[in-house]
C-alpha cells in the first residue's frame, strides 16, 4: 500500500489530476536560469521534484519586485548556563540571517523559540533577535505556552494569527498550539507539570492538541476572503495543515476544515515548522514545506511521510550542527517561493537516494503504544 | 525518604521476592512443564516494570536518575527528544562498527556514547540497574523488527 493512501486526508485530497499549479514548477524554473547562467545542460534526475536548494539572486531579472525573507524556528532555548550549545546555534542562524545580500524583508520565527516556556528563556530569545535589525513577525510553538498559557509569549511578541500583505503576496500567521483541550485541571497540574506533558513529543497525556479551533477557523476564511483566487498566499503555522503523525501532533487535527478554507485559493503555500526535518507535500491545491530545527533534529515518523518528501539523511549524532538549519526564500513577481534549506551539514549532500539513507523507512515495524511511563498515572 | 523512593525500594523488593519464589519453587521445573498463566504474569510484570523505569530515565525524568544515582544529561537533553518513541535507535543493528565510535560496539556501549556526547552526561555502569532499563525500554520500544545484527 502507498504511503499515499493511508490515511483518510489522502482518500478524500489525493484526487487524480489535483495538485499546486505546475507554472510554479520552482525547481525547473532554477534549472532554466542555472542552465542560462553556465551555458551547461543541467540534468534535471540529479535534483529530482523538490523545490529547494542554491537559490539563485534574480533580482532584476523579471519585471516586478523580487524579494526575500527567512524563517527560524524551533530553537528551543533552555537558559543560558544550562545549555550553551543551544544559544549558539541560534546565534548561528541570526548572523546568517544578519549577512544575506540583499537583505531579507523579514524573518519569521515559527515557533519553539524556548524549550519550557520559563521567561528565562523566552526573554534569552528576544534578547538574541534584537541583533537582528530587520521585521520580525512571530507565531508561537508549544514550548513558548504551556507554562503560563501564551501570557509572556503575547507580550513579548504579539498576538496571532494576523495578517499583512506584502509586495504581492499576503502573508498569514496562524497560532495552531494554543487550543488544546484541558488535560491539566482535572489532574490538578502544576503549571510545570502542565508545560512538561505538553513538552514531551512522544507523550500520550496531552493528546491532540494541535489545531486552529472554530474561531481561528472563521477568522483564516475572513482573511482571504478579499484576496483574489489566483494571487499568493503564504501561510505560516507551526505545525504542518495536513496530516502526517497525529501521536506526535505532526498535524492539525482540524485539517478538514483548514483544507476546506483553502480550496479556492490556486496559489497557495504553507510553511511549517515543529517537524525539525525536510518535508515536502500537496495537498489538494496547496503546497506544504516542513523546515529545519536549530535546536535538534527528529527522525521520521514511523509512518505517514508523505509520499511526495525526498527525505533528507540521516544526521550525524557526533556534529551537534548537522541536520540543522535554517531557510532562505526567494518570491521572485507573480510567483511562489524558492526555498533554500541553509542546513549545517559539512557536506552538501542533503537528500537520501536511498531509504536506507534516511532511515525513513527504519522505525515501520515499530508497535505503536502510549508511553509506558504515562499508564501509570502519579496524580 | 520520600514518597516516591519509597514506592522504588518497595517495588524492588516484590520484585526479589517475587523472584525468590518462583526460584525456590517452579524454577526447576520451568523447563519440563507448561508455565502457569500466573507465572508468565509475574516475569511479565518484572519486565514491564523495567521498561517502565527505562521509560522514565530515556525522558530525563529527574526523580529516577536521582533514585539509580545517574546523571544521564547536563544539558537538559534526554535519550526521547533525539528518539521518539526510541524510534531510530536500530538495537537490532548491534553489535556493529560505529562510525562515530569509529570501534565495534554494543547497544550498551552506544548508549554510554549518546550519554556522555549529544547529551553532555556521565557514562553509567554498563551493567548497573539504569542501562538494564535504558536496554529494556529500547529493545521493547522495538519489538517486531527483525534482527540484523552488524547491519551499518
Amino acid at each position: 500500500m502507498k504511503r499515499c493512501e493511508r490515511h483518510e486526508m489522502d482518500k478524500e485530497l489525493c484526487k487524480p489530476g489535483v495538485h499546486p499549479d505546475r507554472s510554479l514548477d520552482i525547481t525547473r524554473r532554477i534549472f532554466l536560469h542555472k542552465t542560462l547562467l553556465t551555458g551547461t545542460m543541467v540534468g534535471a534526475a540529479a535534483y529530482g521534484f523538490f523545490p529547494l536548494l542554491n537559490t539563485i539572486d534574480i533580482a532584476g531579472a523579471a519585471t516586478g519586485e523580487n524579494f526575500k525573507f527567512a524563517w527560524i524556528s524551533d530553537t528551543h532555548l533552555y537558559p543560558r548556563e544550562l545549555n550553551e550549545r543551544f544559544v549558539e546555534k541560534t546565534i548561528r542562524a541570526i548572523s546568517e540571517v544578519k549577512a544575506m545580500d540583499p537583505p531579507a524583508d523579514f524573518l519569521i520565527f515559527g515557533g519553539d523559540l524556548a524549550q519550557l516556556g520559563d521567561p528565562v528563556e523566552l526573554k534569552l530569545g528576544a534578547e538574541l533577535l534584537k541583533d537582528l535589525d530587520i521585521k520580525q513577525v512571530f507565531i508561537p510553538g508549544e514550548h513558548d505556552w504551556y507554562l503560563d498559557m501564551g501570557d509572556l509569549w503575547e507580550k513579548q511578541f504579539g498576538t496571532s494569527p494576523w495578517k499583512f500583505d506584502h509586495k504581492g503576496v499576503r502573508f498569514i500567521g496562524l497560532n495552531t498550539i494554543g487550543q488544546a483541550p484541558d488535560y491539566w485541571s482535572a489532574k490538578k497540574m502544576t503549571p510545570k507539570e502542565r508545560m512538561g506533558h505538553m513538552a514531551t513529543l512522544d507523550g500520550s497525556v496531552a493528546g491532540p492538541w494541535a489545531g486552529l479551533g472554530h474561531e481561528q477557523l472563521k477568522w483564516l476564511s475572513d482573511a482571504l476572503s478579499d484576496w483574489p483566487k489566483d494571487k499568493p498566499v503564504i501561510i505560516f503555522s507551526h505545525n504542518p495543515l495536513y496530516e502526517y503523525y497525529p501521536p506526535w501532533n505532526f498535524w492539525v487535527r482540524d485539517w478538514r476544515e483548514v483544507h476546506e478554507i483553502v480550496k479556492p485559493y490556486k496559489n497557495i503555500t504553507n510553511i511549517h515548522g515543529h517537524t525539525h526535518q525536510i518535508l515536502y507535500n500537496e495537498i489538494g491545491a496547496m503546497r506544504s514545506i516542513g523546515m529545519l530545527a536549530t535546536a535538534w533534529p527528529w527522525p521520521y515518523a514511523p509512518e505517514g511521510v508523505p509520499h511526495l518528501t525526498k527525505p533528507m539523511i540521516r544526521v550525524d549524532p557526533g556534529d551537534h550542527f548537522d541536520g540543522l538549519g535554517w531557510s532562505k526564500f526567494t518570491v521572485p513577481a507573480g510567483a511562489m517561493a524558492e526555498n533554500e534549506y541553509v542546513m549545517w551539514r559539512k557536506t552538501k549532500d542533503l537528500f537520501a537516494e536511498a531509504a536506507v539513507d534516511s532511515g525513513a523507512g527504519d522505525n515501520v515495524n515499530q508497535e505503536l503504544h502510549p508511553r509506558t511511563a504515562d499508564k501509570i498515572w502519579p496524580y | 525518604m520520600n514518597g516516591k523512593n519509597k514506592r522504588f525500594v518497595l517495588m524492588g523488593a516484590s520484585a526479589s521476592l517475587l523472584i525468590a519464589s518462583i526460584a525456590g519453587t517452579h524454577w526447576a521445573m520451568s523447563h519440563t512443564v507448561p508455565h502457569t498463566a500466573e507465572q508468565l504474569k509475574a516475569f511479565h510484570e518484572v519486565f514491564m516494570e523495567q521498561v517502565r523505569i527505562g521509560d522514565l530515565l530515556f525522558h530525563g525524568d529527574e526523580e529516577t536518575q536521582k533514585t539509580l544515582g545517574v546523571n544521564l544529561s547536563n544539558t537538559g537533553m534526554a535519550c526521547a527528544m533525539c528518539h521518539p518513541f526510541a524510534s531510530d535507535n536500530h538495537p537490532y543493528e548491534f553489535p556493529k562498527f560505529q562510525e562515530q565510535m569509529n570501534e565495534f560496539a554494543t547497544l550498551r556501549d552506544m548508549i554510554n556514547w549518546c550519554i556522555e556526547k549529544p547529551n553532555q552526561g556521565e557514562k553509567i555502569d554498563p551493567d548497573g540497574p539504569a542501562m538494564k532499563a535504558l536496554e529494556a525500554y529500547i529493545y521493547w520500544s522495538n519489538r517486531g523488527s527483525v534482527l540484523d545484527p552488524g547491519r551499518h
